[in-house]
């Protein structure tokens, strides 16, 4: 538990980018952990209300497709419906207008014009005309029923009171349910009003509800007000088994009902049929379980899957990103003050060892004169008396001057390299040299060096620590001036008998013409206002060490194309070494 | 043929005397001075040295503008520096000015003949 604590308290999740207090590297991971919470909470936190909108936006769009639908198929249904009923109507009022009680009464007659209308009207079971008595005078059909006696029947007190009636369902005395339509006219003769009637079967009325199925239905039925069912339900039963509704519509309106089961919105549209004691009832499932919404929600909470995953991903990367620049950073500063810290014990050291040779230099040069002085006079003294003791003595004090003045100059050499020592140098190996310490930094910025260096160069005198500052100071500024993805080319090749050359070619920025005549003069500097001062040295003792060795160096640039320095040094020829000694 | 003339300008007037009084015993006529206004001195009495030995470090003028001086009043007067506080970066103004060459303290009297007559001859 204890433990658990200490590893929170050494690396908290959260501690913004400044953990003063931890070490480097919990800070950089707390540092990584604080950028990815904020990063993500300001990704997230806009994505998440977008969705948000998206997804309530979808759900309306949903609600009121389902509702449209669900009205769109209650009307088609009842139009359906009430045409049949219509065309029916229409057929019984022309048959009635056009004959009288005795025409209609005839069995033959009535056949006739039942044969017609079933022709037209399917569905249609009987035909028959029935008396203001209620007794059933003329009958065609398959059940006999001529001579029956409706006068208890509601639907006949309905028929004589309307000119037009459509009947509930209901089984009468064949036993099987069906509905009629009626019509009723009064006979001018007797003044008597009698009725002519025409049966349907349910299944008709279920043959139309069939044509409203579509992809969303889950039932279609007909209810009238008592709740009794006109037609066949899949979930709620048979016709004339009961079946309550908890709202009905007033005359025409369809209305909409919208409820959950589960985890799925169901809708229900009623709606009546006019001019019947019928109320259609239309149950659908959401428009949320159509193919097309259903691929529309699926590529919804793709893409916003994805938007969610990318952005996690995003801001997971970058913050690992981040910390890693700033820890990059932090090291590189690190490292340079370091390297600095070095440089300056360095030079201190330098300095201090110069001084002291410095100061000792010119007692050690009066001792020396001094005795070469007493040297030159014993010397010249045939008869001095300890003349050859003298020698000696004063030849000891010469050593111990020579020895001293070693000793100085090594000091001196330590802190900056003064002396010339003359050896017989090959440049290639020099250039090789020098390219084993540059290539670690040329290589991490990306800059390929291209050797194209002649065989069997000859060989020439040179100091060979010296030149290697050459050629550190050239190849040097070129990386420096490319700084990163670039290339060097580095040319050696004997120019003729006389001289080597070597060419150094940048793909840097280039030097302007105005700068280019100064880059030679001591204290020049163009790097003053980057992260590496110089000092303006560099190129001015180069200049001086090739003059010193009896080489020549050239510049030429183009602003834009690049820099090259060609370093001319006389090839070594035998006989040359004294002079060149003396000269050193 | 008359003998070469040095001129020596060292502010270690011990110094300069000593070297004077050893180049005198090898046939050059030598003379010492402890800085730039006695060396100007010098060189407006019509005493033109062939070659000047030229300290670094001195109070006042230094050896570089000493140097000056000397080429302004005749830039065919060669000159070498002789000093104990040498640096690459002295060398190369020194150099960039009309310097013959440039020795480090002490110097063996032999070598130090040699610079003279490569200076002289030029």
């Amino acid at each position: 538990m204890s433990e658990n604590r200490s590893i929170k308290r050494n690396c908290p999740i959260f501690c913004g980018l400044y953990g003063k207090d931890l070490s480097p590297q919990a800070r950089y991971r707390c540092m990584c952990n604080s950028l990815f919470i904020v990063m993500l909470a300001i990704t997230l936190i806009p994505l998440s209300i977008t969705s948000g909108l998206n997804f309530f936006q979808y759900q309306q769009l949903v609600r009121e497709d389902s509702r449209a639908n669900a009205r769109w198929n209650a009307e088609s249904a009842r139009a359906t419906i009430n045409a049949y009923l219509e065309k029916l109507q229409a057929a019984i009022t022309v048959v009635i207008d056009s004959h009288s009680f005795e025409d209609l009464s005839d069995s033959q007659k009535l056949e006739q014009i039942f044969r017609q209308l079933k022709k037209e009207h399917q569905g249609l079971v009987d035909l028959s005309v029935v008396g203001a008595d209620g007794i059933q005078t003329a009958y065609v059909g398959p059940y006999r029923l001529a001579g029956k006696d409706y006068s208890d029947s509601l639907w006949l007190h309905k028929a004589l009171a309307r000119r037009m009636y459509v009947s509930e369902v209901f089984t009468g005395f064949r036993n099987v349910p069906h509905f009629v339509v009626a019509a009723s006219k009064k006979d001018p003769s007797l003044d008597r009003y009698w009725v002519i009637r025409a049966s349907i079967d349910t299944e008709t009325l279920d043959r139309f509800l069939a044509l409203a199925d579509t992809e969303v239905l889950e039932d279609i039925f007909l209810v009238n007000d008592s709740g009794i069912l006109q037609s066949g339900s899949r979930f709620h039963g048979d016709v004339l088994e009961s079946f309550q509704l908890t709202r009905k519509p007033k005359q025409s309106d369809i209305i909409i009902f919208e409820e959950m089961r589960g985890s799925s919105s169901f809708y229900r549209a009623v709606s009546r049929i006019p001019n019947t004691p019928w109320l259609l009832v239309l149950d659908q499932q959401g428009a949320e379980s159509r193919k097309i919404w259903h691929i529309f929600k699926g590529r919804l909470q793709l893409t916003l899957g994805l938007c969610f995953l990318a952005s996690g991903g995003m801001v997971f990367w970058l913050s690992r990103f981040l910390a890693g620049k700033f820890r990059e950073a932090d090291e590189a500063r690190d490292s340079i003050l370091s390297e600095t810290e070095h440089s300056n014990k360095l030079a201190s050291i330098g300095r201090l060892a110069a001084g002291v040779a410095h100061e000792i230099n010119n007692p050690l040069a009066i001792i020396g004169e001094k005795a070469g002085l007493m040297q030159d006079l014993v010397g010249l003294e045939q008869d001095f008396r300890h003349r050859e003791k003298f020698l000696d003595q004063l030849a000891s004090l010469q050593n111990a001057v020579v020895r001293a003045r070693t000793i100085t100059h090594r000091l001196l050499g330590f802190a900056r390299r003064m002396e010339t020592s003359l050896t017989l140098v090959q440049l290639n190996g020099i250039i090789t040299e020098v390219l084993s310490f540059l290539e670690k930094d040329a290589a991490y910025r990306n800059i390929h060096i291209i050797l194209q260096l002649q065989e069997n160069l000859p060989v020439i005198r040179a100091d060979h620590g010296q030149l290697q500052q050459v050629f550190l100071n050239v190849i040097n500024n070129a990386i420096d001036a490319i700084r990163s993805d670039g290339e060097i080319h580095i040319t050696s090749r004997r120019e003729n008998q006389k001289t080597v050359m070597v060419a150094i070619s940048d793909t840097g920025p280039g030097i302007a013409q105005d700068v280019l005549r100064h880059i030679f003069d001591p204290f020049f500097t163009t790097k003053g206002n980057e992260e590496k001062k110089g000092t303006g040295l560099g190129l001015s003792i180069t200049y001086g060490i090739v003059q010193k060795m009896g080489g020549k160096i050239e510049v030429s640039s183009e602003v834009g194309v690049g820099t090259t320095f060609i370093i001319t040094f006389p090839v070594y020829k035998e006989g040359s070494e004294e002079e060149s000694n003396d000269r050193a | 043929m008359t003998a070469r003339r040095i001129l020596i300008v060292d502010d270690e007037v011990d110094f300069g005397t000593t070297l004077a009084e050893r180049l005198e015993l090898r046939g050059y006529a030598a003379k010492a001075v402890s800085g730039a206004q006695e060396a100007m001195g010098v060189l407006a009495d019509n005493w033109r040295p062939d070659v000047v030995l030229l300290d670094l470090m001195m109070p006042g003028v230094d050896g570089l503008a000493t140097l000056d001086l000397i080429k302004q009043h005749d830039p065919k007067i060669q000159v070498i520096i002789l000093t104990g506080h040498g640096s690459t970066e002295s060398g190369i103004l020194g150099m960039q000015r009309g310097l013959f060459d440039y020795i480090m303290k002490p110097v063996d009297i032999g070598d130090l003949i040699v610079r003279i007559n490569e200076a002289g001859a030029q």
